[in-house]
């Protein structure tokens, strides 16, 4: 691809549009379940009011599929317009085909886009971003579309009120496009991997290892380590938005917004405080919705542009971490 | 710059773990027992922060989880060291 005038071809994020679950799982319906909880102990501890929660036949492809359709309707895009699907989720429908396969077909996409899953979690849109972008600048896509989606409340067990006040279901649709810009509009990207930290969060059954999957239980239970996952974000994350900075040649106040993974308002704050942001910059949009995982990132994006927040021109910090352990942070310029 | 862990610190984190333990300052000794009732995974996600806030290091989790009183609790701490 060439560029037409003096720049060269860009990635740039052209549209983002998030879908939910209908039904709503909230704070008074979980407190219930326990003595120990209040609905207002569990808001002001999570910074989380209400959730949403898949459906026993609701699968992430069928939140994907909802999430694209918004995308579309928007206008930004038509299915026509896409070359790539990239498809992050770690609650596939099936072991196999890929999801990404599955959602092509339904979305009505043409037979000639390439079309993978990719298993991440919270730092899922970054990964895909960076994905995104290699495509598009390479020439090998014109369009991508990155679909996050996850239905992790089905590895919830429903005793264990500690991660079921956290996580939602949910799925967004960004449009990853080409422009013709003289610096980068996605990037530069940072990324991070320590899986010694596996252990800390996983949902251990229904894989491959430790038996075949017939003797699986019927709803694999996801484990979290909550202090562990947090002493990781305090130790990791600090020195990622460090090498960020450097590595795009900024300051701290040459960024206008700062959206991280929304894992829960308790954790952000604390962080937001260390690393010295401003709270004016730093968004926290997850009381209404929850950790939607890899999709927490796109969801605040698209409601602080809906919103008028986040406005063209603004250079945003965006940065993921989490199950892996893996992290990643970069810099998206809006057009 | 490092800081080393000093009494200061300490003084300030128990004056905070007396908050998050709802209780007195001053009925926080070493003696004071940490068990199911005041010490689940809400107020250790907490602990973290402060131990962090106040002497700029990490506990491993598994260890802070299962310390039974505050004395166990700021040996845990005094064995760190800070982060660079």
């Amino acid at each position: 691809m060439s560029a037409t005038n003096g720049g060269r071809v860009r990635a740039t994020l052209k549209g983002i549009a998030s879908w939910l679950p209908e039904r709503v799982l909230t704070n008074e319906e979980l407190a219930s379940v326990s003595p120990k909880w209040t609905a207002e102990n569990i808001f002001s501890k999570t910074g989380i009011r209400e959730r949403h929660i898949a459906g026993p036949e609701e699968c992430s492809s069928d939140l994907a599929v909802n999430a694209a359709a918004r995308l579309f309707e928007s206008g930004v895009c038509q299915p026509d317009d896409i070359d790539f699907l990239l498809l992050c989720t770690q609650s596939p429908d099936y072991f196999l085909p890929a999801t990404a396969c599955v959602v092509q077909n339904r979305l009505g996409l043409r037979t000639t886009v390439g079309a993978l899953d990719f298993n991440q979690g919270c730092s899922g849109f970054v990964y895909g971003l960076a994905l995104a972008k290699g495509l598009v600048e390479s020439g090998s896509a014109r369009n991508v579309l990155l679909i996050t989606a996850e239905t992790y409340s089905k590895f919830l067990d429903a005793k264990d009120l500690s991660t079921r006040v956290l996580f939602g279901d949910g799925a967004a649709a960004t449009l990853i496009g080409a422009a013709d810009a003289g610096d980068d509009l996605i990037g530069p990207v940072v990324f991070g991997t320590d899986g010694r930290g596996a252990q800390n969060l996983i949902v251990a059954k229904g894989g491959t290892r430790g038996g075949p999957a017939s003797d699986a239980p019927a709803c694999p239970s996801l484990h979290m380590n909550g202090p562990e996952i947090f002493n990781f974000t305090l130790n990791t994350i600090p020195p990622l938005v460090t090498d960020l900075l450097e590595k795009t040649g900024v300051s701290m106040d040459q960024v206008d917004h700062f959206v991280f993974h929304q894992a829960n308002r308790f954790m952000l704050e604390h962080l937001r405080q260390k690393i010295g942001v401003p709270a004016a910059k730093f968004h926290v949009d997850m009381d209404s919705y929850g950790n939607t995982v890899s999709s927490t990132i796109p969801m605040a994006l698209e409601s602080a542009m809906r919103r008028g927040r986040i406005r063209s021109g603004d250079r945003v910090m965006v940065v993921g971490f989490g199950v892996g352990y893996s992290w990643a942070a970069s810099m998206l310029t809006v057009l | 710059m490092t800081t080393a862990i000093n009494m200061n610190n300490e003084t300030a984190f128990l004056a905070d773990l007396a908050v998050l333990l709802e209780t007195s300052p001053e009925s926080i000794t070493e003696d004071y027992p940490l068990n199911d009732n005041n010490w689940d995974s809400l107020a250790v996600i907490s602990a973290i922060a402060m131990i962090d806030k106040h002497f700029n290091t990490t506990v491993p989790g598994h260890a802070l989880s299962s310390s039974s009183s505050v004395g166990e609790l700021l040996g845990l701490i005094r064995a760190q060291q800070p982060r660079a």
